[in-house]
């Protein structure tokens, strides 16, 4: 695939949009994408890595992945340039099973680097904005640098129809920040949205996740009506290297998108 | 009356093989290993092995093997697929655990994606196994409800015959029958026994620990702790197992050209499961002990249907520290008691 | 009185009155020929212990475990004169407080356990220092002079050949107390030093690298060789730079816990000139 645009999030993050350039894949990737599922995205004689696919279901020209850039593959991956070739495998996993969202209410609680794959499900929604009622977004990071899709902040920021509560942890912020600060569960506890009718879609990493769960506990949350996404190390994708396991489940085939109620079945220790 | 394959006649047999185009192989000690490896004579077989130090495994999912060949030109990434050579192979003398070790993980290379790689070499592939009539205090087949003598993954089955002269004949599969129809003439009618199968102790309730791995409430017992408070860590035990199929995807070569390779990869190793941001969901050796055995009795089994263990003991055999799923199995019985 | 029961007693003692928090050693193993290591941390526990002519592995390397020194406690351990070098050498390294260390030692010859006077590892230096005059056989000379004798082709073919059967378990890495890097340089991939594939290549670097790793620093306790699956004679290769190294820098492996590691210490007047 080709790199058409990238843009620098936030110290060591990038995004890429990518192009196909086979007509067939593109098709394949037309006909098979949903939101929350995951690519394996590479570039040869480093390696591949896996991450979301951070477009929504919705724009399907193309294939944008947001991803920090840390080991051997995503430091390829940063260092290409527009015009450059690299891989694309997938796209692989399961979905978020918007049609069941339709007529609710919707939550998205979202921590750090783990916004691109609440994005993909909030464009997704965002696109069809009248099929669902009110949609809240919780963002958080370590500081203000590290807050990822900065100019979409602003516009969900802007929009009347999408209530947006942004904080940085203590500490994080800049003197011009203006808005929360403290951990992404405190500040859900005090933003208080209502269980009913509502869905709530939450990614972060394992911590963030874990106690965001127990907030929406105590706020009233079913279970079942709590999806998030487990972003476990993967080598093929397909349900064979055996590195994706949590208990009996191959998060790369029937994960990543998982309800709550799901996770809290496997073993907590192995997550 | 069966029908019997007498040794003296086994060269003539690995002569016909090769002449219909089979690579030959069985076991052998070569280079102070025991092996699975290609013969060109019946001479180098080594059928007084109870088991080779290395498992069938090597034959059908190798330690490191070619994906693909990558060059990029600047418009341009082009790629050529490895699969494996094509080769059609006779591999005689397995063992029943060996053999069954594969079967069990044709489901999981073949679950929803078919791995080529695994196919191609298991389709080429006919299985001769020899019924075992030694084993050593490792064996442990029939605790996981197999037999020196089981038939699963097997084409053919072979029984020692009690003078030692040869084996009895049993075709299994239609591949089996077509490859002892290159040596039918070799073969005879003859009413010489079978030598007794080896006797292998029951080493613990495989019911019991399935059942006791099962509840939810042990996975947080402090037993993994004990149990695995001397392990190193090393891949010894999932690299010679028949059924661990884990791996890795790595690339070799430069910007320009270079190749993709699988390589085994293991439970075992802290980096397995390792996440970018530094999270390790199995971040101890007692932890990732857990996980292989869960794996190997619980989880895969809830898949796949069957237990992810064959039996061979080469885990317990080889390991460096003397652990192994033996003990662990033993002293789940016990707890479960 | 045995020295295992004498041992047993000590450990008792030591458990009992609090003065470690646990005893590291050998227990029966899964057949009559193996002894696997134990980890006993309260007295009623030490009948668990054996100690006799089969307990061979260099229990070193556990001490160097995640966590089990932080908390300043002290540790026993069941050691030979190997494993009291390997002491030294973790301690010289900054990789562990040898006060910390209470060393059961013992040694085996033949048939024969016999007792190693001391606790601290300080008090074994004349014990290592015999063995420098007089290395023990390894029971593998006869290997090691044929591989002397051949010419470096000949040499070449016969490592090819052993790291052929190589599948990178890293049981030698795992098993050695020298191999305590939290991130091998076998797991760095910025850059990737060493290919992970378990090909020819591959096999080549991973043992070669940690041969030269090993220089100065192996004490030819024989962990690795013992913990290979496919058995390749590895203790020969450590042996081999161990002699090197006797030869070139006089240097002993784990004589004294001060003593400064040979190829990572500098002087200024080093008759070399290529360092400074």
């Amino acid at each position: 695939m080709k790199i058409v645009a990238r843009h620098d999030e936030a110290p060591g993050v990038k995004t890429l949009r990518l192009e196909f350039q086979e007509p067939a894949e593109h098709e394949y990737f037309k006909k098979t994408y949903r939101t929350g599922m995951f690519g394996l995205y590479g570039v040869y004689g480093e390696g591949e890595s896996t991450f979301c696919v951070a477009s929504p279901e919705t724009r399907k020209d193309y294939i944008e992945c947001t991803f920090r850039q840390s080991g051997r593959v995503t430091s390829a991956l940063a260092n290409a340039d527009i015009g450059d070739l690299i891989t694309f495998r997938g796209p692989y996993g399961n979905r978020f099973p918007i049609e069941d969202f339709h007529g609710k209410n919707l939550l998205f609680i979202s921590g750090g680097i783990a916004l691109p794959p609440t994005r993909s499900v909030i464009w997704s929604c965002l696109d069809q904005r009248e099929k669902f009622g009110k949609v809240t977004i919780v963002y958080g990071a370590r500081t203000v640098a590290d807050l990822v899709y900065k100019h979409e902040l602003e516009e969900w920021q802007e929009r009347s129809d999408v209530d947006l509560v942004l904080t940085v942890d203590p500490g994080g912020e800049s003197p011009d920040w203006k808005h929360r600060v403290g951990f992404v569960p405190t500040v859900l506890e005090e933003a208080a949205p209502s269980p009913d009718n509502c869905i709530a879609v939450i990614c972060g990493p394992p911590i963030m996740i874990k106690f965001t769960l127990i907030s929406l506990k105590k706020l009233g949350f079913d279970e079942a009506n709590v999806y998030t996404t487990l972003e476990n190390r993967m080598k093929c994708g397909v349900g064979k290297c055996g590195r994706c396991n949590v208990g009996s489940v191959y998060v790369c085939k029937e994960g990543p998108v998982f309800t709550a109620a799901e996770v809290s079945r496997m073993p907590a220790a192995d997550l | 009356m069966t029908k019997i394959l007498f040794s003296d006649k086994l060269d003539k047999c690995v002569e016909r093989w090769k002449s219909a185009g089979l690579t030959v192989m069985g076991p052998v000690q070569r280079a102070n290993i025991k092996t699975y490896a290609a013969v060109e004579h019946a001479s180098e077989f080594d059928f007084g092995l109870i088991l080779t130090d290395r498992s069938i495994k090597d034959l059908f999912f190798p330690q490191t093997e070619p994906m693909l060949r990558y060059t990029i030109k600047k418009d341009a990434i082009n790629t050529d697929e490895c699969l494996p050579p094509r080769e059609q192979r006779i591999i005689f003398g397995a063992r029943a655990c060996d053999a069954s070790g594969m079967a069990i993980d044709d489901p999981l290379f073949g679950w929803d994606y078919k791995d080529e790689y695994w196919f191609q070499r298991r389709n080429e592939s006919v299985i001769v196994t020899i019924a075992c009539t030694n084993a050593d205090e490792f064996c442990m087949c029939t605790s996981l409800k197999m037999a020196p003598d089981s038939t699963k993954g097997s084409d053919v089955l072979l029984r020692p015959l009690e003078n030692s002269k040869g084996w009895q004949v049993e075709e299994l599969t239609e591949r089996g029958r077509e490859a002892f129809k290159t040596i039918a003439d070799l073969l005879q009618e003859g009413s010489d026994t079978a030598a007794p199968v080896a006797a292998v102790a029951e080493k613990f309730d495989l019911d019991a620990c399935v059942a006791w791995l099962q509840n939810p409430e042990n996975f947080d017992s402090k037993f993994w702790k004990e149990i695995s408070m001397r392990c190193i860590g090393c891949a010894s035990c999932t690299y010679l197992c028949p059924t661990c199929h884990c791996f890795d995807i790595q690339d070799e070569g430069d910007t320009y050209s270079g190749i993709r390779r699988k390589n085994w990869d293991s439970c075992s190793f802290a980096l397995f499961t390792l996440h970018t941001s530094g999270h390790n969901p199995r971040s101890t050796q007692s932890a990732r002990w857990r996980q292989r055995i869960m794996h190997k009795f619980n989880y895969f089994p809830s898949k796949f249907n069957a237990n992810s263990c064959s039996g061979c003991g080469r885990c317990s055999r080889e390991c460096p520290v003397d652990m192994g799923i033996t003990e662990t199995l033993q002293e789940i019985s016990k707890l479960s008691q | 009185m045995s020295i295992e029961e004498q041992y047993r007693k000590r450990a008792m003692e030591l458990l009992s009155g609090g003065a470690v928090k646990m005893v590291i050693g050998y227990g029966r193993g899964s057949n009559a020929e193996r002894r696997r290591p134990v980890f006993i941390s309260s007295p009623e526990e030490v009948n668990r212990l054996v100690l006799d002519e089969a307990c061979i592995a260099n229990l070193s390397g556990y001490l160097v475990n995640e966590g089990l020194l932080s908390d300043e406690k002290r540790v026993a351990v069941f050691l030979r004169p190997e494993g009291i070098r390997a002491i030294n050498i973790l301690a010289a390294e900054s990789q562990l407080d040898a006060e910390q260390i209470v060393i059961f030692g013992f040694d085996v010859s033949g048939n024969e356990v016999k007792a190693l006077k001391g606790i601290h590892v300080e008090e074994f230096e004349d014990v290592i220092g015999a063995i420098k005059e007089h290395a023990p056989e390894m029971g593998n000379e006869e290997l090691l002079e044929k591989i002397e004798q051949m010419n470096p082709q000949e040499r070449f073919a016969f490592w090819k050949e052993e790291f052929a059967k190589c599948i990178k378990c890293y049981a030698c890495r795992q098993a050695c107390p020298m191999c305590y890097c939290r991130r091998c340089i076998v797991d760095s991939n910025q850059p990737q030093w060493v290919n992970t594939s378990s090909h020819s290549l591959g096999n080549f670097e991973w043992n070669i690298v940690r041969a030269f790793h090993l220089s100065g620093r192996c004490v030819e306790c024989g962990n690795c060789d013992r913990a290979c699956p496919v058995n390749i004679p590895l203790r020969l290769i450590n042996h081999r730079m161990a002699q090197e190294v006797l030869k070139s820098f006089d240097h002993f492996a784990g004589m004294s816990k001060t003593q400064e590691p040979v190829l990572a210490s500098f002087k200024k007047d080093d008759s070399e000139t290529f360092i400074l």
